[in-house]
Parts: C-alpha cells; sequence; structure tokens
C-alpha cells in the first residue's frame, strides 16, 4: 500500500472512530467519581480476609491470582521468543569483541562511573529486593521490584563493561530464575489442589496485618513473580547487548 | 491536587506526541524516558505508586536499554545472509 | 471550568490513542513504529487509572490509614501493573522480529519492503 492510500485508510477509519470516542468520554461519569463496586468491595473486604494491607497485590496474587498466572506465562513466552530469536541467528555462543560503527574510538570509562555504579547497583539491588518482599504491606510487589532489580544489572553494564557484566550475567542462572519463577507460581497452584483445596486457593496461615510476611500463599507466588520479572528482563538485556558485539571470527565483519 | 493532575495529563499527553513524532530513533529513545518519568509522576498522583514504580523502573530503564541495543545492533549491519555466504 | 477539566483525562488518552496510530501509520522505521505502540498502550494506562481514580480518595493500602479509607480502585491499578511489565517484553519480542528482519532484508523501512518479495 502506498504511503497516500495508508493516510487516507487512517483518516477514514478515524473518521468513524472519532464520533464513538467523544460520545463516550461525554458520556463518562465524572471524572473523580467513577462507580467502583468491584475495588470497593476490596478495599473494604481485603484487609480482613487476607490479612494483608496492599490492595493491588491482594488482587494479583490471590482474588485474581489465575490472571497474574496467565500474565506470567506471557512474559515467559515473550522472554523466550526473543531468546530464541535473536540465538537462533547468532549461535549460542560469547563474543569477547565489542562491535565498532565506523571508525568510532569506543570511549573509556572514567573511574568516577566505575565507583558510583558499583555503589548505586549494590543499594538499586537492595532496594529491589526490598520492594519485592514489601509486596503485602507498602507499594511493592514482584513486577515492581523485579524490574527494578534488573534496572541494577544495567547499572553494573555501566560501571563493569560488557566482560565485567557477563561475568556475573550467567545466561543459565537467569535463564532459570526466569523458568524458575514462573513455575513456582504454578506450583502454588497445584500445592493448593493437593491439599485439597481449589486451584490457587490460599490455604498457608495468613499471619498478621501490617507484617511483612503476612498473606500466605501470597508471599511464594510474589517471590515466583519477582524471581520471573528480574530474570526475564537480565536475559533480554544479556541477548540484546550480545547483539551489539561483534560478530565471530571468520564472519567476514 | 486537580490542577496538578490536570497539568501532569497536559504534561503526558506532550511527551506522549513527542515519542510518536520524534521520527530518528535515536532521539526517540529520549524522548521515551523522558516519558516514561512523566508518566510515573502522573500515576503518582493518581495514587497509584505501586504502577508508578513499575513505570519508573520500566518506562527509564528497561525499555530505553532494549532500544539502544537493538539500534546499535542495527547500526552494526550484522546481515545473516553475509555470514551464511561466507562474506 | 470543571466541566472541561472533568474530560480532560479521556481526551488525553485519546489524544495519546491518536497520536500513537497516526506516528504508526506514517512511521519509515520499524524500530520507531514499535516506540509509537508503546505510546499506544500508555494511553490505556491513562485511561484505567482515570477511572479509578477518586477525588480526596488516597492510594490503596491501608498501612497507616484503617482500612474504611476512602482509597482509589486497586484492580484497575492491579491490570496496569502486571501490563506495564508485560507489556515491555513483549516490546522486547517485537524489537526482535525487527533485528531478525533487518539481519535477513537490510532495511527496517515498511516502504522498501513489500509482502511477499524474497
Amino acid at each position: 500500500m502506498t504511503r497516500r492510500a495508508r493516510l487516507l485508510l487512517c483518516v477514514l477509519a478515524a473518521a468513524c472512530l472519532l464520533p464513538a470516542c467523544l460520545h463516550v468520554a461525554l458520556h463518562m461519569p465524572p471524572f473523580g467519581a467513577h462507580p467502583l463496586p468491584y475495588g470497593e468491595a476490596i478495599n473494604a473486604l481485603a484487609t480482613r480476609q487476607r490479612h494483608v494491607t496492599n490492595m493491588v497485590s491482594a488482587v494479583n496474587f490471590d482474588y485474581r491470582g489465575l490472571d497474574t498466572l496467565g500474565e506470567e506465562f506471557m512474559l515467559l513466552g515473550a522472554v523466550t521468543g526473543t531468546a530464541v530469536l535473536l540465538r537462533g541467528s547468532r549461535g549460542e555462543q560469547l563474543t569477547a569483541r565489542p562491535g565498532r560503527v565506523g571508525n568510532r574510538p569506543v570511549a573509556p570509562r572514567s573511574d568516577a562511573v566505575v565507583l558510583i555504579c558499583r555503589a548505586l547497583a549494590a543499594l538499586t539491588v537492595l532496594f529491589g529486593v526490598y520492594v519485592v518482599l514489601h509486596a503485602m504491606t507498602t507499594p511493592g510487589g514482584g513486577f515492581q521490584g523485579g524490574a527494578i532489580i534488573a534496572a541494577a544489572t544495567a547499572l553494573i553494564f555501566l560501571g563493569e563493561g560488557y566482560r565485567g557484566w557477563r561475568r556475573i550475567m550467567r545466561t543459565g542462572l537467569l535463564d532459570a530464575a526466569e523458568g524458575g519463577g514462573a513455575a513456582l507460581y504454578a506450583l502454588c497452584g497445584f500445592a493448593a489442589m493437593a491439599a485439597g483445596w481449589p486451584f490457587l486457593h490460599n490455604f498457608l496461615p495468613l499471619g498478621t496485618p501490617r507484617d511483612v510476611f503476612s498473606g500466605g500463599l501470597m508471599q511464594i507466588e510474589n517471590a515466583g513473580v519477582g524471581f520471573a520479572v528480574a530474570g526475564g528482563f537480565a536475559v533480554l538485556f544479556v541477548e540484546f547487548l550480545e547483539e551489539t558485539r561483534a560478530e565471530r571470527d571468520g564472519d567476514g565483519a | 491536587m486537580s490542577i496538578l493532575i490536570a497539568a501532569l495529563l497536559l504534561l503526558a499527553a506532550a511527551t506522549g506526541s513527542g515519542v510518536a513524532l520524534t521520527r530518528t530513533p535515536r532521539r526517540q529513545v529520549m524522548a521515551m524516558a523522558v516519558n516514561g518519568l512523566v508518566l510515573a509522576l502522573l500515576f503518582m498522583v493518581l495514587q497509584a505508586p505501586d504502577v508508578a514504580f513499575s513505570e519508573l523502573a520500566v518506562g527509564t530503564v528497561a525499555l530505553p536499554l532494549l532500544f539502544l541495543a537493538a539500534l546499535a545492533s542495527v547500526r552494526m549491519d550484522r546481515r545473516s545472509d553475509r555470514a551464511r555466504d561466507g562474506g | 471550568m470543571s466541566q472541561a477539566l472533568a474530560l480532560f483525562p479521556w481526551a488525553a488518552a485519546t489524544w495519546l490513542l491518536a497520536i500513537g496510530v497516526y506516528a504508526i501509520v506514517t512511521s519509515r522505521h520499524y524500530v520507531h513504529l514499535i516506540g509509537c505502540l508503546s505510546v499506544v498502550q500508555s494511553s490505556t494506562y491513562v485511561l484505567l487509572l482515570a477511572v479509578g481514580y477518586r477525588r480526596g480518595a488516597g492510594p490503596p493500602i491501608f498501612y497507616t490509614h484503617p482500612p474504611g479509607t476512602p482509597a482509589v480502585d486497586p484492580v484497575v491499578q492491579a491490570l496496569v501493573l502486571t501490563d506495564i511489565v508485560i507489556g515491555a517484553t513483549v516490546t522486547a519480542l517485537l524489537l526482535a522480529i525487527a533485528l531478525q528482519l533487518h539481519k535477513t532484508r537490510g532495511t527496517l523501512d515498511p516502504e522498501k519492503l513489500r509482502p511477499m518479495q524474497r
């Protein structure tokens, strides 16, 4: 399709959609006073029923735990697909040489960057673990904490350079964290079934509200999500940054 | 409070347009990081600290890094057909 | 004034969707196109969180406030929270496909690629 035809089609579709959008926007309940029966029920009941104070985690890991299982496998599928696509054409070996674009020199890192990154990376990992652990009480959880931990690995890359980074980021270990996390989540569901409850039923002791280790089975599911997200993003970083390395000898690059 | 939400919505719409209309992918990555930051602030003001956390970590670190790595790889022009033909 | 302000969140979400789709349609680079897709995605986040917002309410976390304090909707927050993380990995998958395309065809311009061309 030519550019002109595509634009024409876009304008036509917009002309059909825009009145519909306008109609919906004008008939929406007022902003800030939307009726929210489901959310209100959870806000009113979850602390009493599940002994957790973070309602978002209660929805994620308990009331809609099955949806999160689906999300887990979407994550696993997307990461696996990326790894298969990139490794499929590149092979699994690692390359030692950095890739070059033209004759641009690779600037050396300054000592200040190395120092700051070493300090910040450790602190960021610690903060990520803190966020994962406090899923049930304060804002946080496996999704956020896992993403923060993965962000810390990017800091390690910045400070240590590629070779030092790869010495820390063992691909096998990351793959295991990614898949193992998703498996842990699924096994939580089956464990509940083995104990005679419905799938993903929260059958462990719930603990006391406002305690870090409250929430029973939600804690284990949360840890599984944390492992899967941190491992998944780390695998993605490794795969994409490996793409920027020079091709292996004999490739004529 | 309402003014803050309105201002951040406006800013989110503006930075989002910036991402969409920046045609050079390398510059778009920077626009994307700014947009992620603004969205994180907006979510914070909309009383969603959990969402703000994940937007901050994903939108300002993970996504730009993946895009930059992908762009670097494209610029290095690793062609698989060349590798197959032996150069 | 307040009437116009009440329409603002929906207008912002619609604008993000529209500008993202427009940029996708006119995109000349697949990496740019994937970036625009993340803008379209962010419009859904803005919409959902605006729906769940309640004037004068706090976050749905009852650590310092007792349960029963007005709080915004946790359900939409759970939706958006998981989608941000999962969306990023799906974006990575799209980028990997784009890289693969560049390796086999040598270009990332949709105009230069014809569907059945070898």
